[in-house]
């Protein structure tokens, strides 16, 4: 079954066209991985997809029911959650409070919500940091915090944009083994990401946009080898082979 | 003893204190003061609902006292409505007032928010002023409505002795503490001080932040007119400028500011810092240097600004953990 | 018919000089993001400035022109140096520095409140070369003094813009103004440009008292009047927008200045704030603003 139907998605602002004519569907239950060089249009791609633009043509569903225009805390009640690539953390508040309101979706109970938000730091090795407040972080543990967020709402599809850049190699490694768990634990991921190394490791297919457009789609393996997709990042930082 | 109960017996301590003020304070004068401290403590903390919690800086907050003063005064003059019954009728009043002027302005940027606040509140009062009749109701325009004496009279919320009005406005500070005590640890709370922070965060995790804050400036509009009702009844006279004036809506931002804005106790204790420094500069040092109390004010909101940003709450409560460390045996409850 | 164009012609003097004592406020918003309670109080400061130097001197309020911007830049450039500086750095990581909209609150009460102690409540007034005197146009009579508000306003506009366009420290000032981080990314000092913002906000409201000063009175709380209104002009004009807030001026000049001829000056007040809030409904962003910025 697809939990995810994205058909002629199209987004302009202004005279620029930063999504163009996209299809991509995705499986319940599988890691999709949206790759493309800085600036493809992936971002907003997510954007459209949580709410937050209104796509220009084109149509999403989400298990089955049009989403396309609906405002982003409807969405986040029907089971989709989302990451941002520049972390928002709500900085004052210590991290069991950010991860609390996620958690205060299916809840109207504090009780209930404050055991959600710590079973969920304890999930994503977080629990140490429970009473620090979230603008004092390094930045692995603001991105980890941005993933405990979306989790504590108890989402079907988690989208996580870029959840992996500014990390170190063991840090990567931590953060592979942390997204691998949300899958098993019965949840689609929807990821964007950059480190070749960890799309490999993690994801069942591929799609890459280029300039909005979809230009390869696969298994890992078979879109690493893809001409047109050696040729978009030719000359780019980003080695194929990974970095 | 744990901290728990430690905790208990200073709230116990401060109630007992509290309520038996009176019995200690002869002078009307004196105890009209802490009428006023408690006055302004009750307003900081409705204040605080949209100001602290929701993240926003209302600063035309005097409009909804007037709103609540106005409702219970014209239907006691002209209908004979007892004013508790006005009280509730201007506290549904101002929330709806308070929702219509927040609808489009609660989604600005915090500079622009203040600003309108100020605007309408600075337009209602020179509307007022200009109003002696509106349709069927008698406003009286500049010269503000007075009040006749009654007597003694709970129905029509008249004491010939400063005590009642005492105890109707510490039920009311209490009341209105304990509310916002709830309503900061329960899901209001946090969706209101997540949507203050990052609205496009707490939209993504399904907050529905304008709501929210709709709701929050409802719920402070409708607990601030009650204190205008309370103002009237205790002068039994009042006029636009004194009430609806920037120099009300301001004291109350500045006492959240310098207590701690978003914090239960701040209110109360911005009221303790400010107000009997106010009374006292005012009544002493006004007559030689006129003026010299509100330099004083100024100066104070500074300095706590530029020393204490987050308000004299913050330092008073670690002092306050670290006494409470000394005291207690260790192993007790986390609060 | 004559009537109108007199209350045209004076409402548009009139609103040049309210759109003058907006400019300040406009400005410093547009490069710190910070709403400047005391702009009316620096407003008092300049008219109590030119006041005294006309008054002890005598001298052609032109003259004074040179003198009191000067001198009021200069306390501005301290005053957020001194006091707002330290507050804004402590709320550095906040989106909306909101403390430090409250810290000029008090800026303002404090500077309110010394006039009022030092030179206690009346009003006051100076004769200078050019008070009282008028020429006519026509059938409309044109006030000297305030036709030259009006030029001197307009002046002032045009010379902050051609500033901020052509100038080295101008183009620091747009900058930081569009994108802190990046201003200091290509070494501009955030603060110092700040300080420099303020500076001229407070110079601009010297410029205003000057012009001012010859056909109104003055007394410590005189900035309050000018205060309200020139929170409604900038947004009516768009916050941080210089042509902005000259045009809101003007419009509200206008408004005032029209419809004082039917129903009494404080009706017209009432209005002007219905005007406000009905702009604020449909159109928040003002004529000139930036949709970012509200
Ligand atoms: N709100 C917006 N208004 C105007 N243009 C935008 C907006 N958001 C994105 N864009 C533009 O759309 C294009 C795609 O941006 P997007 O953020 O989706 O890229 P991305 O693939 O996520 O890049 P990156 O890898 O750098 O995150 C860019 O050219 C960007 O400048
Ligand atoms: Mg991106």
């Amino acid at each position: 079954m697809n939990i995810l139907e994205i058909s002629n998605l199209t987004k302009h602002f202004g005279g620029l066209t930063a999504v163009n004519d996209l299809d991509l569907t995705i499986k319940k239950g599988e890691i999709l991985a949206l790759i493309g060089p800085n600036g493809a249009g992936k971002s907003t791609v997510f954007n459209c997809v949580a709410g937050v633009y209104a796509p220009s043509v084109g149509e999403i569903r989400f298990k089955g029911e049009v989403i396309s225009g609906q405002k982003p805390w409807n969405l986040s009640r029907r089971g989709l959650a989302r990451t941002f690539q520049i972390v928002k953390p709500f900085g004052p508040k210590t991290v069991l409070y950010n991860v609390m309101v996620g958690a205060f979706l299916r809840t109207n109970s504090t009780k209930v919500a404050r055991e959600k938000a710590e079973e969920i730091l304890t999930i994503l090795h977080l629990e140490h940091l429970r009473d620090r407040l979230a603008g004092n972080l390094t930045i692995a543990d603001r991105k980890r915090l941005e993933i405990a967020k979306a989790m504590a709402t108890d989402p079907e599809l988690l989208l996580l944009d870029e959840v992996m850049a500014g990390l170190r190699p063991t840090e990567i490694d931590e953060m592979i083994g942390i997204i691998r768990g949300v899958r098993d634990r019965g949840m689609t991921v929807f990821v964007i990401e950059h480190i070749m190394r960890a799309v490999m490791a993690l994801s069942d297919r591929v799609v890459v946009i280029q300039f909005g457009s979809k230009i390869a789609e696969g298994t890992p393996e078979a879109v690493t080898k893809d001409e047109n997709v050696i040729k978009a990042y030719l000359g780019g930082e980003y080695g194929v082979s990974g970095n | 003893m744990t901290r728990k109960q430690l905790d208990r017996t200073l709230l116990c301590v401060g109630a007992a204190v509290a309520f038996g003020l009176p019995q200690l304070i002869d002078s009307p004068t004196y105890l009209q003061i802490i009428i006023l401290l408690f006055f302004y403590a009750y307003l900081t903390s409705a204040w605080n609902l949209v100001g602290g919690f929701a993240g926003v800086l209302p600063m035309g907050h005097a409009v909804f006292v007037g709103i609540g003063a106005y409702t219970s005064t014209v239907l006691f003059l002209q209908y004979n409505i007892s004013p508790w019954i006005g009280m509730l009728a201007g506290g549904v009043v101002a929330a709806a007032i308070g929702v219509i002027i927040g609808k489009p302005t609660l989604k600005m940027r915090g500079a622009y928010f203040a600003l309108c606040t100020i605007a309408f509140a600075e337009g209602l009062r020179v509307m007022i002023e200009n109003i002696d009749m509106l349709g069927p109701f008698k406003l009286n325009g500049p010269r503000g409505l007075l009040i006749p004496l009654k007597g003694d009279s709970l129905a029509a919320f008249q004491f010939m002795h400063k005590e009642p009005y005492y105890y109707i406005i510490l039920i009311m500070l209490c009341l209105v503490l304990a509310f916002t005590w709830f309503i900061s640890r329960s899901k209001i709370g946090y969706y209101l001080g997540a949507g203050g922070e990052e609205p496009e965060a707490a939209e993504s995790l399904g907050v529905n932040v304008a709501n929210y804050k709709l709701l929050a400036m409802a719920m402070s509009c409708f607990l601030t007119a009650l204190a205008g009702t309370f103002y009237a009844q205790l002068m039994l006279y009042f006029y636009p400028k004194g009430l609806l004036g920037l120099d009300l809506s301001f004291e109350i931002a500045f006492i959240a500011l310098i207590g701690g804005r978003g914090t239960i106790a701040g209110p109360v204790i911005g009221a303790l810092a400010l107000r009997p420094l106010n009374e006292f500069t005012r009544i002493y040092l006004s007559d030689q240097l006129p003026g010299l109390h509100l330099v004083i004010f100024g100066l104070i909101l500074i300095l706590v600004m530029l020393f204490q940003p987050k308000g004299l709450t913050a330092p008073l409560s670690r002092i306050y953990e670290r006494l409470a460390q000394a005291i207690t045996t260790p192993g007790g409850e986390k609060s | 018919m004559s009537a109108l164009y007199q209350s045209l012609v004076n409402g548009t003097m009139m609103g040049a000089m309210y759109g003058l004592t907006a400019l300040g406020l406009t400005l410093i918003f547009g490069v710190m993001k910070v709403v400047n309670f005391a702009h009316g109080s620096l407003l008092m400061v300049g008219m109590f400035a030119a006041y005294w130097l006309l008054k002890i001197t005598g001298m052609h309020p032109f003259l004074a022109l040179l003198i009191v911007p000067p001198l009021l830049f200069v306390f501005g450039y301290y005053l957020q140096d001194l006091v707002i500086k330290p507050v804004f750095k402590s709320e550095r990581g906040v989106r909306e520095p909101l403390t430090v909209i409250i810290v000029t609150t008090g800026v303002w009460y404090v500077l309110d409140n010394l006039a009022l102690m030092l030179f206690g409540a009346e009003y006051r007034t100076v004769r200078t070369a050019i008070s009282g005197t008028s020429f006519s146009m026509g059938e409309v009579i044109v006030s000297w003094p305030k036709f030259a508000g009006f030029v001197v306003s307009m002046l002032t506009a045009v010379g902050l813009w051609l500033f901020m366009l052509k100038t080295r420290t101008g183009k620091a000032l747009r900058a930081t103004s569009m994108d802190r981080e990046a201003a200091n990314l290509m070494g501009i000092d955030q603060y110092k440009i700040y300080n420099v913002a303020f500076g001229l906000g407070t110079a601009i409201a010297g410029v205003a008292g000057c012009v001012i000063i010859p056909f109104y009175y003055v007394y410590p709380s005189v900035g309050v009047v000018f205060d309200i209104r020139a929170f409604i002009i900038v947004v009516l004009g768009g916050l941080g927008s210089i042509p902005g807030a000259i045009l809101g001026g003007v419009v509200i000049g206008i408004i005032e200045s029209t419809f004082a001829q039917f129903m009494t000056s404080t009706w017209t007040e009432a209005i002007i704030y219905g005007i406000f809030l009905l702009i604020l409904f449909f159109k928040p962003s003002g004529f000139f603003g930036n949709k970012q910025d509200w």
